[in-house]
């Protein structure tokens, strides 16, 4: 059976989780392109103006994958457990592309993550590997594959920023949700121009998740979500290592509307750039806020000196 | 022939321009409006400044834009350097004021804080998305109140009872606005009201987390609004120096910019007579379709930009 995932939101996170797990038990995976404007504005049409950009183009995505596949991944995942709980938008994704592509015949394949009503991660993947049509050992066996892959990913990026922070030059994190800093509309654009302003782009998701939660605490006692902890606790981890950090905003996040404010109150002593991005065209705004901000560390830098 | 340095910056709603020497003391300055035509103005510019020297005895080594046009126009006058407007800003402020340590700016549709430590810029913040606050906005409320803008200022001063705005958006200061006024508020108290919502709109939004200590300058269109310039007073507790050459702080940044860069092009104020025209193309290599803008020089290509890979590069 040949299984879509859209390139959008979690697959930054579970990607090559669900990839893995998907090939073990025999079926083929379609992975959709990377945004492109075609993408932004076919999610655009089908959301609701209420949903966040980040979530405007899933929907393109999904539609991407029309016609591409038996059935298009989409599964709920609401919460980890103590880890914290995902954005609420997340855990109507099935039900909303159920309803968006009621009248396409694109088929939706369905999973409910949830270890706050005693669901784990694993018990899902096992059921749906079951629905499937696999046996327990089959299911089993692609579940730790999946895992296996992901933690391995997980250990190529830490040793990527390890590398990046040894570099000479002006170290920028970048703090924002995986699928904003790795998205071509979002982050992509941000990213490569740190480069070209010569100066080291450290993205926010190379560390450890687990630490990072911990470390979030010694910023924040209490944050609901999964990510926005991750997020903080990268901050605390590379602060001293760093020259500044740029915050990416997908317009109207719920959660960094709170966070990012929180950031740049109790941060002082790095310098702070908070990108709010939404569907407009062009950069010119931010290109210039970079520009300036990489110029206002050098001047810093040189002051230090 | 002794060297001069050009500068042009290049707003949504105002082109200014200077020539300075090696010194940096300002041999001649012009400020127009840009009326939605960046290389237009930029001509008119470049021509008065000719009209304000003596073209024997200076010669324009090195030239620098800046401002949201500031690529386009760089490209037109061979510029040395091309730099954002906060930089240039935080370069000639504290050029002119050494001892500055935060420059608030409130221009014609963005507006920022800089902080300043022994003359060098080392924090800053601009607004994000939402333009509320800068002086589009005064404008656009200006006319709802049938009052020019640029005498919003003086009504202000003589409120004994500013009124209430809420200002933190343009769509509800607006409905706030008009209830006030129906209500029966005197039209220089809601004036004053919108004055002190924009400053303290913008110390909340723009100027929240940062330090701001004195002594403060303030530019931008904004600052000649002598009802902002007293709320920032009456709200900070401190005095508010508007320098009266605050409008050239961002062109006057630029020329010594361009002079710092040690890149001497040769410049010409024979521009002013020559023909530059853009002309959009749309990039058909991919689904992303991007607009790039191509600048011709008396119908011959100097420039391009817009594409986001190389597969969409037109070369001259």
């Amino acid at each position: 059976m040949k299984i879509g995932i859209p390139r959008a939101l979690l697959y930054y996170r579970y990607g090559i989780f669900w990839e893995t797990f998907f090939q073990k038990l025999g079926h083929e995976t379609v992975l959709s392109p990377r945004t492109n404007k075609d993408i932004l504005t076919k999610g655009e049409q089908l959301s609701i103006d209420e949903n966040c950009l980040s979530t405007k183009l899933f929907f393109g995505h999904v539609a991407a994958l029309e016609g591409k596949c038996d059935y298009c991944f989409v599964p709920r995942i609401a919460n980890l457990g103590d880890a914290g709980r995902f954005c609420s938008r997340f855990e109507a994704l099935p039900d909303m592309c159920s309803n968006m592509f009621r009248d396409t015949g694109l088929k939706i394949l369905r999973a409910n993550i949830d270890p706050e009503q005693n669901i784990p991660a694993k018990r899902a993947y096992l059921k749906l590997a079951m629905q499937l049509g696999a046996s327990r050992e089959q299911a089993q066996a692609a579940y730790e594959a999946g895992m296996a892959a992901q933690m391995e990913d997980f250990r190529k990026k830490i040793k990527l920023n390890r590398a990046l922070l040894k570099k000479e030059g002006i170290k920028v994190l970048v703090v924002s949700h995986p699928y904003n800093l790795y998205d071509e509309y979002i982050g992509a654009p941000i990213i490569k121009s740190i480069r070209n302003l010569d100066a080291v782009p450290i993205c926010s998701d190379g560390v450890d998740p687990r630490e990072a939660r911990s470390k979030s605490t010694e910023i924040a006692r209490y944050v609901p979500w999964v990510v926005s902890r991750e997020l903080l606790g990268a901050i605390q981890m590379y602060r001293n290592q760093i020259d500044g950090i740029v915050l990416i905003t997908a317009f109207p996040c719920g959660p960094d509307s709170m966070v990012n404010e929180m950031i740049i109150r109790r941060i002082s002593h790095v310098p702070i750039l908070n990108l709010l991005l939404d569907s407009q065209d062009g950069n010119a705004g931010i290109d210039t806020r970079l520009e300036s901000f990489i110029d206002i560390i050098r001047f810093r830098k040189e002051v230090e000196q | 022939m002794k060297k001069a340095y050009l500068g042009i910056d290049i707003g949504s709603i105002s082109t200014k321009g200077v020539i300075i020497d090696e010194e940096h003391n300002i041999l001649a300055s012009v400020y127009l409006w840009t009326e939605g035509n960046p290389l237009g103005a930029s001509k008119k510019v470049i021509q008065e400044l000719a009209s304000q020297i003596d073209l024997d005895e200076w010669t324009v080594v090195a030239a620098g834009t800046t401002g949201s046009a500031r690529k386009l126009v760089g490209a037109m006058c061979n510029a040395s350097i091309v730099k954002n407007e906060i930089t240039a800003h935080a370069v000639g402020t504290t050029t002119l004021h050494p001892d500055v340590r935060t420059i608030l700016e409130i221009g014609g549709q963005d507006s920022k804080i800089i902080c300043v430590e022994d003359g060098v810029a080392v924090d800053y913040a601009m607004n994000t998305l939402c333009a509320a606050g800068t002086g589009s906005f005064l404008t656009s409320q200006a006319r709802r109140l049938g009052v020019d803008v640029e005498e919003f200022g003086k009504i202000a001063l003589g409120s004994k009872n500013p009124t209430p705005i809420a200002a933190r958006c343009t769509v509800f200061a607006e409905s706030d606005l008009v209830h006030k006024i129906q209500m029966g508020h005197k039209k220089e108290d809601i004036i004053a009201g919108l004055c002190n919502a924009v400053a303290n709109n913008y110390l909340n939004n723009i100027g929240k987390g940062k330090k701001i200590l004195p002594p403060i300058v303030f530019q931008g269109g904004v600052s000649k609004n002598e009802g902002v310039v007293r709320a920032f007073a009456d709200s900070l507790g401190e005095e508010i120096i508007v320098d009266e050459n605050g409008h050239l702080m961002g062109c006057y940044g630029a020329a010594i910019l361009a002079h710092g860069s040690g890149i001497e092009k040769p410049f010409s104020f024979d521009v002013a007579d020559m023909e530059f025209v853009t002309r959009e193309v749309i990039c058909e290599n991919c689904p992303n379709h991007c607009e790039i803008i191509c600048v011709y020089r008396d119908g011959e290509l100097i420039d391009s930009w817009g594409n986001r890979c190389e597969r969409g590069v037109i070369r001259s």
